[in-house]
């Protein structure tokens, strides 16, 4: 069985808000929340984003404010 | 020294100038009850994300508040917005803490070309040595 070496390059994730040098994540700031928030408007999970446990934590805060507001869905129907 | 951000979505139905006059009101309690309106934004009507009472738009109003004691009003403030059926929502955000951190981590890129200059001779030096062995 001639089996193809598994060699496949996986871009490496990076969080956004280390490299982009983000230390506050603001509620307010609906377009780069919006970047985290896909189609159901669930919160993008680290694993897919990439995102560093110490920015998703208050990623994930200022979605919910967000939320609160009405400025960003908590679901699409 | 605290920092505060008090935002809210008012009933678009109530008009500009009834918003002017809430938002007045609420600057009064806050001022009266020792702390200071730095700035405030009025982002006017928007769209919300989803229905509220059956209304698809707000007018969302934004305070940013400090107080040098740590007293404010801001309890009474919200406890007012509760009662007035014409604020959708609200939300008072405690900031100096989260900001001061953010402002704590940004030097560190100012700093860093520091330290790497003092660093890379010491790891340059251990490089070296293996390299020699």
């Amino acid at each position: 069985m001639g089996r193809a070496k598994k060699v496949f390059f996986r871009r490496r994730k990076v969080c956004k808000f280390c490299a982009d040098k983000i230390d506050y994540i603001d509620y307010k700031d609906i377009k780069l929340l919006q970047q985290f928030i896909p189609e159901r408007s669930k919160i993008l999970p680290r694993r897919i984003s990439g995102t560093c446990a110490n920015h998703q934590r208050p990623l994930q805060q200022a979605i919910k404010r967000a939320r609160h507001l009405a400025l960003i869905p908590f679901t699409t129907d | 020294m605290r920092t505060y951000e008090l935002m809210f979505v008012v009933d678009p139905r109530v008009s500009d100038e009834d918003v002017v006059t809430m938002t007045q009101e609420y600057k009064n309690m806050i001022s009266a009850g020792g702390s200071t309106v730095t700035a405030e934004e009025n982002w006017g009507r928007r769209k919300l994300a989803y229905t509220i009472d059956k209304l698809n738009e707000g007018k969302y109003v934004l305070f940013y508040v400090s107080s040098e004691t740590g007293k404010t009003a801001l309890p009474e403030v919200e406890h007012r917005m509760r009662q007035n059926d014409k604020i959708l929502r609200y939300l008072t955000v405690r900031t100096d803490e989260d900001l001061k951190r953010a402002a704590r981590r940004q030097p560190a890129p100012g700093t860093a070309p520091a330290s790497p200059s003092e660093e890379p001779p010491v790891g340059a030096d251990i490089g070296s040595d293996e390299e020699e062995v």
